[in-house]
């Protein structure tokens, strides 16, 4: 590729969008940066330049998209379903981002290149669904989560034929990571872990530095398809419980409902793609991780589930200057 | 090929599952069970690639798990997890099924563990006349063994209903007669599958058949 690139990142102000620009302020191919985010980055950012714009104003984020003129655009602006909105309004933000963000792109007479965050929720776990999908396994998502992401990539693809760039997917496996808000995350940290007694079915991760190291590379090599991100290995959620010491509590049947609501109150609501990992499982081949994007995860999903239990709480600093 | 962790079966950590949800403490717990009632003995192992992966095909009976019992009886021999093909995706068998190393009988299921390098066993249908008829050999699992670049192996069962002793002989890859471009490679394939899996019957014979006298030359039945 050659240097001196321009290149936009959607979401920059959440852990994953901060992750990937601040690794793509390393590579020697990335001349500007520039992002948007409702909310600012986690970590101080050197050359990147952040817009706080909010998703729904579409006007702004045309112009700041077109000023820019950027040649790769790297959308990572999307909200998973309780993570850091309800189920509805995280579909709702992640429909406009998505429409007015990649709209915009298209409008850039420079623009080569998308990269966009989707999930292996994509493929589903309908009844008979694969154990283990490839990229080449067909979409028929069953989740909420699912059918948004299956969303975001049908709208780069229609975008991407239409003004003629490649455009890659890259289809997340659920993101953990120290400050990542993940719904599952959350529900694995509690005191009491609820796992299917009658399946405990087994489910793969990603790594939060993973996910964003795959980012680099898809949007350093172009990528023009989709990619599974997944860590090697996989375990079960009372295989998880038991590794941090939790309290593994058997449900079945209606049990669920009663859980889904204690949990939601314990301060970790499990949306329906949560419960579908919890029921059903999912794991995805990560074969082409490495084969096209060149990236091996450097952690596996047990190590991630392991880290997860030991990052702290939240620690709670007062200010050293009391104001009110 | 996708990174998975490989672990030999004698050192798989407890308390974790594999990237297709297998489970090795169980399958360890459920080989032990399995020898109070058969002892397997295995041959021909040596012809399986040591880390590629394989489709081995295996002649059935009607009920008998054959494929289950000869997955965990070639795991012990190569000391490689060995999965079979024909779990059901309902809990709670399904889920118990996936723990022990199935999966679902499906060509892209197989082909993507083939491709991953792992080692995959699958029934031909049942025969007509217990073990001594193979039945059919799925050429559509056969043709996603050829896509995903990987040998099929014939492999012969015997055993029986009131003895423990019992026998899995894999014989050599299996080759399709003539090479074709289309789809009929696999059909072709699938049923030179069939074929070498009756051969190696005949040549195994039947465990509890053959009288005391059989290694005697001079009887007809048995020796050089």
């Amino acid at each position: 590729m050659k240097e001196s690139r321009r290149v936009f990142i959607s979401g920059v102000g959440g852990e994953l969008g901060t992750l990937v620009a601040s690794l793509l302020e390393a590579e020697d191919w990335v001349g500007a940066l520039s992002g948007i985010d409702a909310d600012p980055p986690r970590r101080r950012l050197h050359r990147t330049a952040f817009h706080r714009i909010r998703p729904d104003e579409h006007d702004r984020i045309v112009q700041t998209v077109v000023d820019f003129d950027p040649h790769v655009l790297v959308h990572v602006g999307v909200w998973e379903p309780d993570a850091r909105a309800a189920p509805h309004l995280a579909a709702t933000l992640t429909d406009q981002a998505a429409t007015s963000i990649i709209g915009a792109a298209a409008e850039c007479a420079s623009l080569e290149h998308v990269v966009v965050r989707s999930g292996i929720e994509i493929y589903g776990r309908a009844r008979n669904a694969l154990t283990r999908p490839g990229e080449s396994a067909p979409l028929q998502p069953t989740s909420e989560w699912g059918h948004t992401v299956a969303a975001i990539e049908r709208t780069a693809a229609q975008v991407g034929q239409r003004v003629g760039v490649t455009v890659g997917a890259l289809r997340l496996a659920p993101v953990l990571g120290p400050h990542v808000p993940s719904p599952l995350g959350r529900l694995l940290r509690l005191p009491t872990v609820p796992f299917s007694a009658l399946a405990d079915p087994p489910f793969a991760v990603i790594e939060d530095r993973d996910a964003a190291r795959a980012f680099v590379a898809a949007a350093r090599i172009g990528l023009a398809e989709p990619v599974n991100v997944v860590a090697p290995g996989a375990t079960t959620a009372l295989q998880a419980a038991r590794r941090g010491r939790r309290i593994p509590v058997p449900l079945v049947g209606p049990q669920w409902r009663i859980a889904r609501t204690l949990s939601h109150l314990a301060g970790a609501p499990i949306p329906d793609h949560v419960a579908e990992v919890l029921h059903r499982g999912r794991l995805a081949d990560n074969g082409r991780m490495r084969s096209v994007l060149g990236v091996e995860p450097e952690a596996t999903t047990t190590e991630v589930i392991d880290r997860l239990y030991h990052w702290p709480s939240i620690i709670r600093q007062p200010a050293r200057v009391q104001v009110a | 090929m996708g990174r998975v962790l490989e672990f030999r079966v004698s050192d798989e950590p407890a308390g974790t599952v594999d990237d297709w949800g297998r489970d090795p403490g169980l399958v360890r717990s459920m080989m032990q069970l399995a020898r109070v009632r058969w002892d397997v003995s295995v041959g021909g192992d040596q012809r399986l690639p040591r880390r590629k992966g394989g489709l081995i095909v295996v002649n059935t009976r009607r009920f008998a798990l054959t494929p289950v019992f000869a997955a965990f009886a070639i795991s012990e021999a190569v000391d490689r997890p060995v999965r079979f093909v024909g779990r059901p995706d309902t809990a709670p068998v399904g889920a118990f099924a996936r723990r022990i190393g199935g999966l679902l009988d499906h060509p892209d299921e197989v082909g993507g563990a083939l491709a991953a390098g792992q080692l995959v066993v699958i029934g031909a249908e049942p025969g007509e006349h217990g073990s001594d008829f193979v039945g059919l050999v799925d050429h559509a699992i056969v043709g996603a063994a050829l896509a995903a670049g990987v040998s099929v192996y014939p492999a012969a069962t015997s055993s029986s209903p009131l003895m423990r002793a019992a026998r899995v002989e894999i014989g050599s890859a299996s080759r399709s007669p003539r090479k074709r471009r289309g789809p009929l490679t696999e059909l072709e394939l699938a049923d030179r599958v069939r074929l070498d899996i009756a051969l190696l019957l005949d040549e195994l014979g039947e465990l509890h058949t053959g009288t005391p006298l059989d290694w005697l030359p001079i009887s007809g039945l048995g020796g050089a």
